[in-house]
Formats: structure tokens, C-alpha cells, sequence
């Protein structure tokens, strides 16, 4: 009888081949911006559907898997985690979109977005699959509503730096400065409805944000006594804050049109990748995914 | 000049400077590391940097003037913003509506406009309009020419949640305030026996006196089977007036409050090296025995035996033997050493096997009873009563978010006017959506088409 590999059993493996679709998936809509072929879009549409089944699956059995060897916080601890289930909501965001908007042209910036996150959290020795047991900081059932909230804005951030980009390509061709007629801006819809998607999906990531900050101060409270300690994520958290909410702002000022929010959406994402990474792997020792806060010892 | 002055302070376009220098003053202050003292940022950053530094504030950049300079300016740029724009809200709720020549005339670059003429009567019209827009807010007639207006306005209350939104970022502003006037964050190191009423605030190590006495009973890490640890225990006894209050075990994420004053579990330690608990006794003399907390490398004496004895750690110990022994040494005659290895003796003690683990010398005998640890706990003792102001002011903000975000607001004017003697109605329509999004101009056409074939006229 064949042992069952832990990589099985913990849902790694599962994820890595999700990757496996997601890249289809982008092949595909790589391909439907410069040939514009409708059944590619729907097909790469499938692959990233099955995609997000497998996912589900490998959380459900990574979650379940934890709780089984006495883990009793859910999947979301180490960087890992966190990697797939960035990976995963911003799928989950695109395929919100794609129901309500003709966004086919933004599928390849999502799926490369979400590809580069598993390819990270599959191959890179910072991110080890393995569960390890749960730090006492993060044994706290405000945890999973954290971390949850923020994921889902992290998502719709995600759409609208994607967004962002389109409008940015389609505003160039509308106001004359791109002479060249491409297909991929042919498929594109009207720099106007790019705007409003932008727009929605942002104030979409932006009450997550704020719920979920709240959540973290509400957490900080109740864990080391202060909901609120300028801890560098923390801080940087607020700068997210003040980007989208700058961008609220910005658009009932006269003289910022489409184009300054495009901007915003997509330097805003820079952002948050920053305050999602970049705190944990540039300022160093402060706050790490293994050892969050500015507890003092614990 | 004042009304300059106004509108300086109450545009956006300062909202939005102060976003980004707020922003930029917040990003220094991740990259410099706050909170060290003095000795350590001269260690850090060398003497000369550290003067530069100082002088800018970057070492306490949140409690900076300039910091605080700009966030008192964001409050005063959104409660003047607030009250500038509040009149023009409230009528815009609550009325007096504007007619639809005066809503023309603000050619506003978010309206669109239709206008067509029917030959249907003006009744048979006005039950068209309601049929797609709903009864209107307004209606008026004018008695003379017979001109008809209806207004509608959508979802024209949720224009509050805007101020809602500001307001709830003035009451976490004020709880955040209320917390830092009223409300103490300290910490405190306890051994485990021993007993307080003075802990040290965070910000700058002054001692305060609490109002009650803390006792830390016990302390315990506990761990997982492959020694991470799993949580980390302080029994906790609250005394007041010499009688214990109240005693609960905290951990991280699990503190205790009593009085409005909570206490965390923050770190530990030891404030010794660990002992070996041993048990001396002597084989002749039943009743002699002697509980000795031995420190590795300490002498302990023992008077009666005339030997003095340290308990000693092996350097390289074989998996298979204790890694500890006993060095005895003659009180009378100074060359004589012995070293002590232990045995390991399994004992059926309520049907458990337990090792007795002892050493003898003479008539001596070390029983070793486990190791002893000499922890402290440190906690963090807080007074924060004003952050419930936080938390409401928190929720309403997300609340007034939702409703601001999700509830677009439009104005919709209809004029009708008998023309050529009443024989046709020309008809108008305007709408203003308060923000121009292409979905709403779509159903606006949809509306129009709508009406235009109710009415025969495609």
C-alpha cells in the first residue's frame, strides 16, 4: 500500500496543480488579446472555473488537515497560506467581474497575477508548504475574520490595478496618441465603463480594508493591550488607507479625471503589495509572518 | 479674506496634499525604527546622524509636531468641508427643491438631457412618466399656461452617509484622544510567589501605582510535541486590602480585567539559572532530610555529612546516560573528590513506572527530583476605558462607507408643456447623477426608449 505523501494530505499538492490550470488559463488569454478568438476567452474562463475548484478543495482539505494533527486556527498563519489565498481571491475576484462586466481582455493580467503568487508559494524556500503549529499571538478566532477581510480587498485591489491598466491602453488609443490600431484595444470596452469598473471594485476593496483594519486594531486590543502601536505593517495598512481613500476624494476634484484614477488604482496596488510583502521581506525583523506584532517577546 | 480662508480650508484639494504628506511622514517612520532610546540610536546611527535625525523628529515621528500638525489640519479641513457643504445637503433632501430651470442652468457636465413632444393629452403623459420614474417627490402646475413639473431624487437621503463617514473618523479621533489623556499603557515583571502594585508605563519607564496588588502564582509554557510553544500560562491573583479578589490564568489573546484595568501576558523569563531539585537524605539517620534547589555550579554545604557538594552538567552526554552528576568533595580532607554519576532505578508507583533517579556517597543519597525553574512573568498592565468610542465610531464609519458607496444618488427633472393650443405636449427631461458613470446614462436611454414607445412614438 502506497503511504500517502504529506504534500497530499496538507493540500500543497493540489494547489500546484492549480497552477498547472491557472497557467492554461493565462496562456489562453494571452493569446485572445492579440487574436481576439472568443472560444479561447470562454475556455480559458473554464480552466480558471476548475481552477478555483481545486483551490476550494485544497483549502478545505489543508484546513481540515490542520485541525486533525491539533492545529486549531484555519490555514491562513504562515506565508504560504497566505500566498494561495491571495492567489485565490483575486481568481475569485475576476470571476465576480467577469459575470457582470465583458472583461475577457482583463483575464491575463489576473492570471499572471495569481500565477506569479502560486509559482512563489510553490517553489520558493521563503514559503514552505508544511503546517507548523500555530504561535499563541495567532491562536485567536479574530484570525480568520482578519485576515479573510483583507484578502477580499487585497482581491479587488488586485482587479483594479488590473483594471487600471486597461483603462490606461484604451485611454491612450480613444484620445489619438496610439496611431497604431491594435486588436487587443479593439476588445477592449469604452475607457468610461473601465472607470466605473474601477471604481466599484475599488470602494469594494476599500470597505474590506477598512473592516479589516478595524478587525486587527479590535484584535490588537484584545491580544497586547493597544489596538493601535505604529507597528510598520500597521502603518503601512494606514498608507493603503490613505491611497484609496485619496482616490475617493480625488475623483469629486475637478481636473482628475479617468485617467489620474487609473493611476491611482495601479500605483495603490503597489501599495498594497508592499504592505502585504514588502514590510515582511524589506523592513527587516519587525513583523514577519511567523512572528506577527510588536508583542515583545511572544 | 475669511470666506478665502474658508474655502482654502475646506477643499478637497488640501484633503488630498494632506493625504499624501500624511502618507509620506508615515512611510519615514517605517523605515526609521521608533520607540529605541537615546544609547541606541547612537549606536545605530553614529553620533552626527543621530543629531540630524533628532532635530527632524524622525526618531518619534508619530509624536511628532509636524505629525500631529497635519492630522489637526485633516480635522479641521473635514469638519469645515462638513459644514460648508451640510445646508446644501439637508435642501437637497429635504427641499426646497430646485425647478428644473434652475437645475438647467447650472449646465452641470453630468446631465443629460431629452426632450420630444406627444400628441397624447398632458394627463395621459404624466402617467407614463410615473409608470417608469414612480410617483415624483414634487409636482407642481402652473395655473396659467398650464406647464406641468414633476422631480424625482434618488436615493437622496443616503447624501448622509458622506458626513456620517466624516463624523465617525472625528469620534475615533476623539476615543484614540480620550484613550491617551485618560488611559495608561504599562508593563511589569513578576517572579512567580511574588507580589506588586507598581508597574511602568511603555512610553517612557515612569512607575505608577495600580489600585490593587497582583500575585503571580504560577507561571507555565506549554508546548507542542515538537517543542514549538503552544501558549504560555500565568496563574494571576488579584489582592485588594490583603484579600484575594479574584485569581485567573492568562495567556496571550486571553487577558483578565478587574476594574477597568486589563492585564496581558506579554513575555517571560527567568531571573535565575535553573536548579535541580534534589532530595538529600542519609541512610542511617531516617529522620534527616534536606531539599536542596541546586544550581549547576554552586557549592552547597552539607554541614552534618562534612562534605560540600556542586551539581554539574555533562558537557557531552551519550543518549543513553544522565546527563548530570554530582561532585562531592571532604570538607576535612580537601583532596578528596568524588564524582557522582546517576542510576536510574524504575519504581511501580500506583501501577506507573517512575524512575528514581539518585546518586549515593557513603550514607548519602541525592534524589533527583526534577528541574526547578526560577520564572518571572511580564505583563502588560493596561487602562483604556475610552476605546469603546473607538470601536462605535469604527462601525459607523464601515456602515456610512457601505451607504455612500453602494446607493448612487440622481435628480430627475420632467417639464411638460401643452404646445399649438394643447394639441401636442413637449416634454423634457433631465437628469443629474452625482457621479457619471456609463451605466447610468444606459438606463436613462432605457428609460426614454421605454417612455417614447409607451407613447407611440418609435
Amino acid at each position: 500500500m502506497i503511504s500517502p505523501n504529506v504534500s497530499v494530505l496538507d493540500g500543497s499538492l493540489f494547489f500546484t496543480i492549480s497552477l498547472i490550470f491557472i497557467l492554461l488559463s493565462f496562456i489562453g488569454y494571452f493569446s485572445f488579446i492579440f487574436s481576439g478568438n472568443k472560444p479561447i476567452a470562454k475556455l480559458s474562463f473554464v480552466a480558471l472555473i476548475i481552477t478555483l475548484a481545486i483551490q476550494t478543495f485544497a483549502f478545505a482539505q489543508r484546513w481540515i488537515y490542520a485541525y486533525k494533527i491539533g492545529i486549531n486556527t484555519p490555514p491562513l498563519v504562515d506565508l504560504y497560506d497566505s500566498l494561495v489565498f491571495f492567489a485565490y481571491v483575486i481568481i475569485l475576484g475576476f470571476i465576480f467581474i467577469r459575470i457582470f462586466y465583458d472583461f475577457d481582455a482583463l483575464g491575463f493580467i489576473i492570471t499572471l497575477v495569481s500565477a506569479l503568487a502560486l509559482v512563489f508559494a510553490s517553489f520558493s524556500p521563503l514559503a514552505p508548504s508544511a503546517i507548523e503549529p500555530t504561535i499563541p499571538a495567532l491562536q485567536s478566532y479574530w484570525l480568520l475574520y482578519h485576515i479573510v477581510t483583507l484578502f477580499i480587498a487585497y482581491g479587488a485591489f488586485g482587479a483594479s490595478f488590473g483594471l487600471g491598466i486597461l483603462y490606461l491602453f484604451k485611454y491612450k488609443k480613444e484620445s489619438g496618441h496610439l496611431k497604431k490600431e491594435g486588436r487587443f484595444l479593439g476588445l477592449l470596452p469604452p475607457s468610461a465603463i473601465i472607470d466605473e469598473a474601477i471604481y466599484k471594485v475599488i470602494v469594494f476593496g476599500l470597505l474590506f480594508l477598512t473592516a479589516g483594519i478595524v478587525i486587527g486594531a479590535a484584535w490588537a486590543d484584545s491580544a497586547w493591550g493597544g489596538f493601535w502601536s505604529w507597528d510598520p505593517k500597521e502603518t503601512w495598512s494606514l498608507i493603503t488607507w490613505l491611497t484609496y481613500i485619496l482616490f475617493i476624494h480625488a475623483r469629486v476634484t475637478k481636473g482628475w479625471g479617468g485617467k489620474r484614477m487609473a493611476w491611482i488604482a495601479v500605483i495603490g496596488f503597489a501599495v498594497v503589495i508592499f504592505c502585504y510583502l514588502g514590510v515582511d521581506l524589506i523592513i527587516p525583523g519587525l513583523h514577519s509572518y511567523a512572528t506577527p506584532g510588536s508583542t515583545p517577546v511572544l | 479674506m475669511l470666506s478665502k480662508l474658508n474655502s482654502f480650508f475646506s477643499s478637497v484639494k488640501l484633503a488630498i496634499f494632506l493625504f499624501i504628506s500624511i502618507a509620506v511622514v508615515s512611510i519615514i517612520g517605517t523605515f526609521i525604527n521608533q520607540g529605541n532610546t537615546m544609547a541606541q540610536y547612537k549606536i545605530i546611527y553614529g553620533a552626527k546622524v543621530f543629531a540630524t535625525l533628532y532635530w527632524l523628529g524622525f526618531l518619534n515621528i508619530y509624536n511628532s509636531w509636524y505629525f500631529i500638525g497635519l492630522a489637526a489640519l485633516l480635522m479641521i479641513n473635514l469638519l469645515t468641508a462638513s459644514i460648508n457643504r451640510f445646508p446644501r445637503t439637508l435642501s437637497a433632501v429635504f427641499g426646497p427643491y430646485p425647478s428644473f430651470k434652475e437645475a438647467a442652468e447650472k449646465k452641470s457636465p453630468k446631465a443629460v438631457y431629452e426632450s420630444f413632444e406627444s400628441k397624447q393629452g398632458i394627463f395621459e403623459v404624466v402617467s407614463v412618466l410615473k409608470g417608469v420614474f414612480g410617483s415624483p417627490l414634487k409636482e407642481s402646475n402652473a395655473p396659467v399656461s398650464g406647464e406641468k413639473e414633476l422631480y424625482y431624487s434618488k436615493n437622496s437621503i443616503f447624501r448622509f452617509s458622506s458626513y456620517i463617514a466624516h463624523l465617525s473618523v472625528i469620534i475615533i479621533i476623539i476615543g484614540v484622544l480620550l484613550t491617551v489623556k485618560y488611559g495608561f499603557r504599562s508593563y511589569t515583571n513578576i517572579k512567580v510567589g511574588e507580589k506588586t502594585n507598581v508597574s511602568y508605563l511603555i512610553e517612557n519607564n515612569k512607575p505608577i501605582k495600580l489600585p490593587f496588588t497582583i500575585r503571580l502564582d504560577k507561571y507555565e509554557t506549554k508546548y507542542y510535541p515538537d517543542g514549538i510553544p503552544k501558549s504560555y500560562i500565568s496563574k494571576i491573583s488579584i489582592i485588594k486590602r490583603h484579600t484575594r479578589v479574584l485569581t485567573k490564568d492568562i495567556k496571550v489573546n486571553h487577558p483578565l480585567t478587574y476594574n477597568g484595568i486589563t492585564i496581558y501576558q506579554s513575555s517571560y523569563g527567568h531571573y535565575k539559572p535553573a536548579a535541580a531539585r534534589l532530595l538529600v537524605l542519609n541512610l542511617k539517620n531516617r529522620n534527616y532530610k534536606r531539599a536542596i534547589d541546586a544550581r549547576p555550579g554552586t557549592f552547597y554545604d552539607l554541614k552534618k555529612e562534612n562534605i560540600r557538594f556542586k551539581f554539574t552538567l555533562k558537557k557531552n552526554p551519550k543518549k543513553s546516560e544522565v546527563p548530570f552528576f554530582i561532585a562531592v568533595y571532604n570538607n576535612k580532607n580537601k583532596k578528596d573528590f568524588q564524582k557522582l554519576n546517576f542510576n536510574i532505578l524504575p519504581v511501580k508507583n500506583h501501577n506507573h513506572k517512575v524512575p528514581l533517579i539518585f546518586a549515593k556517597y557513603q550514607n548519602t543519597v541525592f534524589l533527583y527530583n526534577g528541574i526547578k525553574n526560577y520564572y518571572y512573568s511580564g505583563v502588560e498592565i493596561t487602562k483604556n476605558s475610552y476605546t469603546s468610542v473607538v470601536w462605535v465610531g469604527s462601525i459607523i464609519l464601515i456602515i456610512a462607507l457601505f451607504f455612500s458607496f453602494f446607493f448612487n444618488q440622481q435628480e430627475t427633472w420632467a417639464r411638460l408643456m401643452p404646445k399649438n393650443g394643447g394639441e401636442v405636449v413637449g416634454v423634457e427631461i433631465l437628469s443629474i447623477p452625482r457621479k457619471k458613470f456609463p451605466s447610468f446614462y444606459r438606463k436613462f436611454g432605457e428609460k426614454i426608449a421605454n417612455i417614447k414607445n409607451k407613447l407611440n412614438l418609435i
